[in-house]
């Protein structure tokens, strides 16, 4: 059972009553309201949730609106048949704007988005298929037996019907595994990659949903106006989505809706004074960014929060939270037995890393065995984190070769070998800030492929059922780790100390067989170390093999069997904890870089 | 062989514009880590204002020029203080706050001065000079000094003076350039208010070249803009070598092709970005993870 605002169903029965209140012009606005808001939610899911900040949704928009056009109206097609057509060439245009994103990110990708949009305007302008300037006129209605789609009263059920639709889709898919994957890449691309998220696969697949959503509102713009202009998917109706999405709050799909009905019921009431509305929506932008970063949205939440009575509301059922789970609870996701017992788990041999003439590491090898929990220690900038950047297939090496389990991964992206069994936490904390702690954890613990979203597609209730399965398989986790009282709060709200448990908490969502923690003690507290003595003696105890970096010595010599010392990116002793603490060439690298940093002071 | 000389001739005039309007994205950026959006609309609003003063106040160009490039600094000094608290915080809400303020400039440039563009006379008169077979008009030659004598004394100021080292030490790391004694509010506030100076001369010398129109502001920004991140983003020589290609690449694509001028442009632009880029994560590749 959940319990569901009377806001969102009092919302739909209006729109459903209201065509009985307006007059043909102000139906045919209220249409064209719900044409930009799907428009504005397919630039929600690709802006809002995957972070991309993509400024050709008009293209997108105008691609569906003209491929519609020139099929029916130039070459006679059906419309029906058209329709389809359209949009898939939409989401193909997305899909060529979307490649630039996987190269180049924020203001970058801002400029290149931008500058394809206006160059997509150019040729509509400039092109004879798309009638140039003057556009293509004389394009057919939609033809339905027994509804007359000309008529505009008809014609609003119609796009209300697919605004519900899209509705439903962009919130299923938001709540779900394919958007919280959007949202924990949108938070930290890096991070994502190192849970086993394909980044490029999912950028692309923003633009698609964005292409998608915008192909659809173009066909529906086509056959309302019967008329497709290039003024109408310009850099001005561009500014215009985007306004509906920051105003209404990036990644509220509800906030969105809201906001494009404003948005335009301001501009076509206020007709005649379109500059002044111009001037406003621009100016609601800088006071949105400046005010209320979180739009309408974030504005509703916090006078929700602030009411003096609760929020009306009633309990709905949903299939997939059931209160009481039927059967045994699923087991908590736990670290894994290597795939072959036997040889090392990890073996680096001769790993060397540049960054433009500063070796980091060079001529590292090390062997860690199957099991074991590992040390790595060593001053200040002698290597330690690149290492693991190598080894979690963030960087990729200058030389050298790493085995996972005696299997080469040497230059294997960070995706790949989270997938393979290597999972890692951060020397600087890179949770998924604006996902709650259990969807911190469902992202890593969710190990299907891209490609099985096609079940988003074939069958949706199987992705419901997942979604249930694994809910509760990462409170389970959560409880382990003493974290499910925070669960629905989002992970930057958390202190300090559960943020790093949080982390070591989604590293073994992904079941891995080799765990790396970066400097996991560092700002705990004494009874917090101890607490995480125990935590990482469990993962090794449940059959992983753990490396760990770290400065605070009473925990390395505690839990640690065997220590690797490097120095300017150099082995320079390895071997168990007391025969490392008493080597000679360690005492100096410690000594020798105190001295180096007192000189420096 | 005259006909590439002849095209190359006005690539560079173009260039120089885009140059201009390139370094005043660049001086932003370089300062604050922000793309400045709302910076071809100043560029916009500098080419109003100076037709304004030259035309129908009957000014000097110098002097309505002066005046353009007074009004648009404070003009970015505002937009700065409006956005300060984003400052290091969030960029891409910084970044859209920008083109908030684009949007509020062009309607604002509506009322005042319509919809409608204006045609504007050259200030000097332009007499067509032959060199060599190859026609350079004295505007020509006018807009390319201007624009020199911009860079270079913007060149001097960021390297050779006390304050263009603060500027540069708060783009680096804004904690340690506040603990040397920087302040680094004051040097982001310089730096809007530089780079719309800087918008004002591009604008002013571009009006006679085109057309000033509240939406010309558009094509000029994204190839200045396109410009800078292709030179390198935030390098001031960068700024001014994109610039001149951009003005190059435009040149060459017009003429027969000229209907598909803007899509060869960004076509190449969205090309050229994805080549120079290295890795996946673009520039969060040098993140200590």
């Amino acid at each position: 059972m959940i319990r569901v605002g009377l806001g969102k169903p009092a919302l739909l029965a209006v729109l459903f009553a209201l065509p009985v209140f307006l007059d043909l012009y102000k139906a045919h606005v209220a249409v064209l309201i719900m044409l930009y808001a799907i428009v504005a939610i397919g630039l929600c899911l690709v802006m809002g949730l995957g972070g991309q900040v993509n400024l050709a949704q008009a293209a997108f928009f105008g691609t569906g609106a003209y491929a519609s056009a020139i099929l029916t109206a130039t070459y006679g097609w059906n419309p029906w048949l058209a329709a389809p057509a359209a949009i898939l060439a939409a989401c193909a245009v997305a899909l060529v704007v979307g490649l630039p994103a996987l190269r180049v990110q924020s203001h970058y990708l801002g400029i290149v988005s931008l500058g394809l949009a206006v160059a997509f305007a150019s040729v509509l302008t400039n092109a004879t298929l798309t009638g140039g300037a003057s556009g293509i006129t004389r394009i057919p209605p939609l033809p339905a037996p027994g509804i007359d789609l000309t008529d505009e009263y008809n014609y609003y059920y119609l796009v209300l019907v697919v605004l519900a639709g899209v509705t439903a889709l962009a919130l299923f898919v938001s709540g779900t595994t394919l958007g919280r994957r959007l949202r924990a890449m949108r938070d930290d691309s890096l991070a994502a990659a190192a849970v086993g998220i394909e980044i490029p696969q999912y950028r692309l697949m923003a633009f698609v949903l964005a292409g998608l959503l915008g192909g659809v509102a173009g066909v529906l713009y086509a056959h309302l106006v019967r008329y497709v202009s290039p003024d109408t998917f310009g850099l001005g109706v561009m500014f215009l989505l985007l306004a509906m999405v920051i105003i209404g709050g990036r990644d509220s799909v509800w906030g969105v809706l809201v906001a494009a009905a404003l948005l335009v019921a301001a501009r076509d009431l206020l007709i005649g004074l379109q500059t002044y509305q111009q001037l406003v929506y621009g100016a609601l932008m800088v006071g949105t960014v400046v005010f209320a970063p979180r739009g309408l949205a974030g504005v509703a939440s916090a006078v929700r929060r602030r009411l003096p009575f609760p929020w009306p509301s009633v309990p709905v059922p949903l299939p997939w939270r059931r209160s009481a789970e039927p059967g045994p609870a699923p087991p908590a996701p736990s670290p894994r037995r290597p795939p072959q017992a036997g040889g090392p788990a990890i073996a680096v041999a001769g790993v060397s890393k540049r960054f433009r003439g500063v070796l980091a590491l060079d001529g590292v090898s090390l062997e860690v065995a199957a099991g074991e929990i590992h040390g790595i220690i060593g001053p200040n900038g002698s290597g330690k984190t690149t290492l693991f950047n190598v080894v979690s297939g963030i960087y990729q090496p200058s030389g050298g070769r790493v085995l996972l389990h005696g299997r080469d991964v040497t230059g294997r992206r960070a995706h790949e070998l989270s997938r393979a069994g290597v999972a890692r936490t951060f020397q600087n904390l890179r949770l998924f800030h604006r996902l709650t702690v259990l969807e911190n954890v469902l992202v890593a613990l969710d190990r299907d492929p891209a490609y099985a979203h096609a079940r988003y597609l074939l069958g949706p209730w199987s992705v419901l059922r997942r979604e249930r399965r694994d809910r509760a398989r990462a409170l389970a986790l959560l409880r382990d780790l003493g974290l499910d009282g925070a669960a629905d709060e989002l992970a930057v709200n958390l202190p300090y100390g559960l943020q790093r448990r949080l982390e070591i908490a989604r590293a073994l969502a992904a079941e891995p067989s080799v765990v790396l923690l970066d400097e996991p003690a560092a700002g705990l507290t004494a009874g917090e170390q101890d607490a995480l003595a125990e935590v990482i003696r469990r993962i090794r105890g449940a059959g992983a093999t753990v490396l760990v970096i770290e400065h605070n010595m009473a925990l390395v010599m505690g839990v640690c069997e065997r220590i690797t010392v490097l120095a300017h990116g150099r082995v320079i002793a390895a071997g168990r904890p007391a025969e490392v603490a008493h080597d000679a060439n360690v005492v100096e690298a410690y000594l020798g870089s105190e001295t180096a940093r007192e000189e420096a002071v | 062989m005259i006909g590439l000389a002849q095209t190359i001739v006005g690539g560079l005039s173009m260039g120089a514009v885009y140059a201009l309007v390139a370094m005043g994205f660049a001086i932003v950026y370089r300062t604050i880590g922000l793309v400045n959006f709302a910076h071809a609309d100043v560029v916009m609003i500098g080419a109003y204002v100076t037709v304004t003063f030259y035309l129908t106040a009957r000014l000097p160009f110098g002097v309505s020029l002066a005046l353009a490039v007074g009004l648009t600094a404070v003009m970015g000094l505002a937009m700065e203080r409006v956005l300060r608290p984003l400052e290091g915080r969030d960029l891409d809400l910084m970044l859209i706050g920008t083109i908030g303020f684009g949007i509020v400039l062009e309607s604002v440039a509506i009322l005042v001065w319509g919809s409608f563009g204006t045609a504007v006379p050259t200030p000097i008169p332009n007499v067509p000079l032959h060199v060599g077979g190859v026609i350079v008009t004295t505007y020509q030659l006018l807009v390319v000094a201007v624009s020199a004598v911009v860079m270079v004394v913007l060149f001097l100021f960021l390297d050779r003076t006390r304050l263009g080292t603060a500027m540069q030490a708060a783009a680096m790391d804004r904690v340690a350039a506040t603990a040397m004694g920087v302040d680094v509010g004051a040097a982001n506030a310089l730096a809007f208010a530089i780079g719309s100076a800087i918008a004002a001369v591009a604008g002013a010398l571009v009006g006679p070249l085109l057309y000033v129109s509240p939406g010309m502001g558009a094509s000029i920004g994204i190839k200045g803009f396109a410009a800078a991140i292709l030179g390198g983003f935030g390098s001031i020589p960068g700024a001014i070598v994109g610039g001149l290609i951009f003005g190059l690449i435009e040149a060459f694509s017009s003429g027969p092709l000229s209907a598909y001028a803007d899509l060869i442009t960004f076509v190449v632009f969205a090309l050229a970005m994805m080549v120079r880029q290295t890795g996946i994560f673009g520039e969060r590749t040098g993140d200590r993870a």
